[in-house]
């Protein structure tokens, strides 16, 4: 079987500005038509590595290929970027504004893709309003709608669920994965880790510049094994410390989760549990999304770096 | 359609559907002929009702040959002869003969003065006609509430001037007429030079330079010029810096070159001045054939006039734009944008001398600076005595490249400053990033 060609290629990518350097001999392959997750704390390089496969800025060292291509001086016409700092012209009528942004990368017969998009985010009405006159979630649907209207092969999104209630998210997120489904290749980056399990082919963590998780979920999760109790406990508040063979609880509120120590039998901590406290619920997991993300760049991490 | 055209485009139809764009093209004329207009209405508005002045003669020789002068304007020069209507105020005289014994009249003349029965009073010293020393009682003097500039103290002055010279020359035992031809002047009217007709042969003056020509012509190119880079050169920081704060700029860049960005801006900038340009030409030109006054306007140079303006707006507007692309709010603009404004300005401080004097080396070293030559070449060229040929053309090459570098160095500023946030640039950090990239 033959490897899905690469939509986006980076080898040995660095970036410094001035003393600091935002990205370190980064190395990626994002097959096309896969979604991808781009994950890591704020300040840890998402941004500039999504401008530099942008072409906004220029890589110090390394090679970045879109489908295939040297990107140095080729303009973007294949990919719809929308940046984590983003605004419209406020004096523009929507209609107008999106009909401006699918000519400028696709150069004609933009019309009926920006009223079908408008039908379909529920911006119909709004067509002919003025962009100031719309609420936060409009204007961020229609910032989506500007980014998608060309029909990218390749969609970048910076941060795209930020700032948007339940209803809008799931909207978008629709929207995304509909795209990817007639073939678009979706790179975007975001802190919700939730979003990013539900929604990734693959996930990346960058952190201090440097890759540190590349690939798909579950792969990501077996490198931790099952070593994680998520357990919920029925009536009043008990401390858990010093449960036997349990390195590190988070504490979720009506969830409890329990990091075991490499061999401990998980039989002996729910043992020990049921002795302390009602139980309701017992499961022995893979660590989330989230437990990586903070063992990794959490204060914990931290701690241990500095020894 | 290029990105570039896209850019322009967009740019010049939200400019053009401007309030600001609307003010200035109607209001700036309204301005401009307001100003004329009001001064014309104000002349008719002359407060026309009689000036008495009181005059304190110690010669005794003088007031009654005033009060006889003032009589025969009065009858003649205050009523528009057309009309009949009362144009000027008519001067009366009223002589206060000098307090004997040493007593002053002054202070009782003031009070006068101050309830406004008099506009002023004249003492005219007892030895003006043969004056020895400068002794105050030689000279005269006219006291009022102000200095202002009418036309009453200028007249008495003249008329008493000239009854004491008629008195010396009687004196003298001369004959006043003689001694008048003698000295009657001799006007000297302005004439341009002259040549030979080709076809007949004969000597024929070339057309005289009037004023209107040595200063109004150039100095009204030079403003149209001026204002052509105030709307459509300087605005760009205010556009591209809007931009960058509501943070569509990075959006652009998802779809354009930085360089093709700033290219579209600077194009359709152009275009929304070449409108200003195009409504001011014609208005103006409409206007001198209807009002006359067609034959000053040199149309030989409106193409240096238009080549001028397109480097102008390029050469500053790509710089304004470099500058709205580095700053990260109005404040910081504000204080980037004098250094922006000195190659714009400081022509408009030298305009005088070089229209008194285009050909100077003062005016024609100013003119070659790249910087300074779309304001000071055009200024010298509309001048009707001429330049040298070859001097807008060394001009030109001077300021194209000057041009080509400011793209060239504003497309990089605005590359790198365009996503700079945070800090306030210098201009230190302008030229780093001019050079680096």
């Amino acid at each position: 079987m033959h490897a899905p060609p690469k939509a986006v290629e980076l080898e040995g990518v660095t970036k410094a500005f001035g003393e600091h350097v935002a990205v370190d001999d980064l190395a990626l392959a994002v097959p096309a038509g896969s979604v991808y997750g781009f994950i890591g704390p704020n300040g840890s390089g998402k941004t500039t590595t999504l401008r530099m496969i942008m072409n906004i800025f220029y890589p110090d060292r390394g090679s970045i290929r879109v489908f295939g291509e040297e990107r140095r001086g080729a303009s973007g016409d294949r990919i719809g970027y929308m940046p984590e700092e983003r605004g419209l012209y406020k004096k523009m009528r929507v209609r107008t504004l999106l009909r401006f942004c699918g000519r400028l990368k696709k150069g004609r017969h933009v019309e009926a893709e920006v009223d079908r998009w408008l039908e379909r985010l529920e911006l119909a009405e709004w067509a002919d309003k003025r962009v100031q006159s719309l609420s936060k979630g409009m204007s961020q649907k229609v910032q989506f709608i500007a980014t998608v209207v060309s029909r990218p092969e390749l969609l970048i999104l910076d941060e795209p669920f930020s700032g948007l209630d339940p209803v809008n998210t799931d909207a978008i997120r629709r929207a995304i994965l509909d795209l990817r489904d007639q073939g678009t290749t979706v790179i975007f980056s975001t802190h919700d880790m939730a979003t990013a399990e539900r929604m990734c082919d693959f996930i990346f963590m960058i952190f201090r510049g440097r890759k540190v998780l590349d690939g798909t979920l579950s792969a990501i999760q077996g490198e931790y094994g099952e070593d994680t109790i998520r357990a919920r406990i029925d009536g009043e508040r008990i401390r858990l410390d010093g449960l036997p063979g349990v390195e590190r609880i988070n504490d979720h509120g009506r969830v409890q989760e329990l990091r075991l120590r490499p061999g401990t039998d998980p039989q002996i901590v729910l043992r020990s549990l049921v002795e302390r406290v009602p139980v309701t619920h017992f499961e022995l997991a893979k660590p989330s999304l989230h437990d990586i993300f903070v063992r990794i760049a959490g204060p914990e991490a931290a701690e241990a770096r500095r020894v | 359609m290029s990105k570039v055209l896209r850019v322009a485009l967009r740019d010049y139809a939200e400019a053009v559907r401007s309030k600001a764009f609307l003010i200035s093209i109607v209001l700036a004329p309204v301005f401009m002929c307001g100003g004329i207009i009001a001064m014309t209405l104000l002349e008719g508005q002359e407060d026309v009702s009689d000036k008495r002045v009181a005059i304190i003669d110690r010669t005794g020789l003088i007031a009654s040959s005033l009060i006889e002068r003032a009589e025969s304007r009065n009858a003649e020069a205050t009523h528009d002869l057309a009309t009949g209507k009362k144009r000027h105020p008519a001067y009366v005289f009223e002589i206060v003969p000098p307090p004997e014994g040493g007593g002053d009249v002054r202070v009782e003349l003031s009070r006068r003065v101050e309830e406004k029965e008099l506009a002023g009073f004249l003492e005219i010293g007892p030895r003006v006609v043969h004056p020895v020393g400068a002794d105050e009682a030689d000279g005269m003097r006219y006291y009022s509430e102000g200095a202002a500039f009418d036309e009453l103290r200028p007249w008495i002055a003249g008329q008493v001037n000239e009854r004491i010279h008629s008195l010396r020359l009687q004196d003298a035992g001369l004959d006043e007429a003689a001694v008048r031809s003698c000295f009657a002047g001799v006007p000297m009217a302005e004439a341009g030079l002259v040549t030979i007709d080709a076809e007949t042969g004969e000597i024929v003056a070339k057309p005289a330079i009037d004023e209107a020509a040595a200063f109004g012509v150039p100095f009204i190119a030079l403003m149209l010029l001026f204002m052509m880079v105030m709307t459509g050169a300087v605005p760009l920081i205010q556009s591209t810096l809007e931009e960058k704060m509501q943070r569509i700029s990075e959006v652009l860049l998802g779809s354009v070159r930085p360089f093709e960005l700033m290219m579209g801006k600077l194009i359709g900038s152009f275009g929304v001045s070449l409108t200003v340009a195009f409504v001011y030409l014609a208005g103006g030109l409409g206007f001198g054939w209807y009002a006359g006054g067609l034959e000053h306007v040199p149309l030989d140079l409106l193409p240096w006039f238009f080549v001028h303006m397109v480097a102008a707006i390029f050469m500053y507007g790509a710089l304004c734009s470099a500058v709205g692309a580095a700053c990260n709010d109005a404040k910081e603009a504000q204080s980037l944008t004098m250094p922006i404004m000195v190659p714009i300005v400081l022509p408009m401080m030298i305009v005088i001398p070089v229209i008194k004097e285009p050909l100077s080396s003062f005016a024609t070293g100013m003119s070659l600076v790249p910087f300074f030559t779309p304001f000071l070449m055009l200024l010298r060229q509309s001048t009707p005595a001429g330049i040298p040929a070859w001097q807008p053309w060394v001009g030109l090459a001077g300021m194209l490249a000057a041009t080509l570098f400011a793209v060239w160095a504003g497309g990089r500023i605005f590359r790198v400053g365009l996503l700079m946030q945070g800090k306030a640039p210098r201009l230190t950090d302008l030229a780093r990033w001019a050079i680096r990239g």
